[in-house]
């Protein structure tokens, strides 16, 4: 009980903050009418990440219905996908985002829109720990039969708590990595919720300048397109 | 020059743009306290708490330590909750919750001590 009321304490911090930032930035538009379209930019971003963040942890209820069905997916498509929607954000934020594919594209076995978040949410937690001077990677390679996708940061190490968790396969709870908007606990809850129902591991790796995320799909049996 | 130590760089924006001032943003302590380091003493510094790597009392600590950076102004922008806690001894002249503040009060805080 007390363990869930920690999680649930960690994801209403990390979803107010987005509505602070918001009205912070309507309350800005009296400040400085020459900025008003980067105010308003900065909105938009602010509010889809935190609607974002609201529609997946609604998901999380949905997995227990078993509404997310399995299916041939191709991984390159969504992690294009997914960069291409997060691209704007990093060059907002002065990071750089490279991607490098290792192997010829591959059909997964997942459901797409889980796969989605969970990319996402490693991707957006990247940004967040990577300094501006260096850059986030997404590599995705094919390793012992399985296609891993893996997001590295270069920011601080990842918590040792954090990572026994992980390295378990799941974390049983927002964690409290630090309280944030669009980063840290609450999206790696989510990116490991929704791997632990696609029976994907998920996984991270400390280095000494900073952390990679991965989660491991199974390749699909069914012929690729790509 | 007033400092901005916070990792969210578009609240950070907010508070620089509300001051009205020449600020400078950090999104962790030890780059503030390196700049602090190399010489450049703030007028005022807006600080969150809950910051990656050392938090926000860690470097208040660290300012409180030496005899040129312990009477640096600081003004607490973070949305827990500080009200009733007596702060003045860590050189904290203000405590701003990110939840209702507004551009006004941050204005105040800038022009009284960045003249």
């Amino acid at each position: 009980m007390e363990s869930e009321v920690d999680g649930i304490l960690v994801a209403a911090h990390e979803l107010k903050a987005p509505l602070a930032v918001l009205r912070q930035l309507a309350l800005s538009f009296d400040e400085m009418d020459t900025t008003n379209e980067t105010i308003r930019s900065e909105m938009i971003q602010v509010s889809e990440r935190a609607i974002k963040q609201v529609n997946d942890l609604a998901k999380i209820r949905r997995l227990e219905d078993g509404l997310f069905k399995m299916e041939p997916v191709a991984i390159r498509e969504v992690c294009d996908a997914v960069s291409r929607e997060l691209s704007l954000l990093f060059r907002f934020n002065n990071r750089d985002l490279f991607i490098k594919y290792s192997n010829r594209s591959r059909l997964v076995a997942a459901n797409r829109e889980l796969l989605y978040s969970v990319i996402y949410n490693f991707l957006l937690n990247a940004m967040h720990y990577s300094s501006e001077e260096t850059r986030a990677e997404l590599i995705v390679r094919e390793s012992g039969g399985k296609i891993k996708v893996l997001v590295r940061d270069f920011g601080p190490a990842l918590p040792l708590e954090v990572w026994k968790e992980m390295k378990r396969g799941w974390l049983k709870k927002p964690t409290s990595i630090a309280m944030r908007p669009g980063s840290s606990g609450l999206g790696l809850y989510i990116a490991s919720k929704f791997s632990r129902y696609m029976n994907a591991e998920v996984g991270a790796i400390r280095h000494r300048d900073g952390t990679s995320f991965y989660v491991n799909l199974p390749i699909s049996k069914q012929m690729s397109l790509f | 020059m007033i400092f901005i130590i916070d990792d969210d760089q578009i609240m950070a924006e907010c508070i620089k743009r509300a001051s009205k001032k020449d600020a400078k943003i950090f999104s962790n302590a030890i780059e503030a306290m390196t700049e602090i380091s190399n010489g450049t003493i703030p007028s005022l510094i807006f600080l969150d708490i809950l910051l990656d790597g050392p938090d926000g009392f860690t470097f208040l600590n660290e300012l409180v330590s030496y005899d040129d950076t312990k009477k640096i102004p600081i003004v607490i922008v973070s949305s827990l909750d500080f009200k009733d806690k007596n702060l003045a001894d860590y050189g904290v002249v203000g405590v701003l919750n990110k939840d209702d503040m507004v551009p006004e009060e941050i204005k105040k805080y800038a022009e009284e001590y960045d003249r």
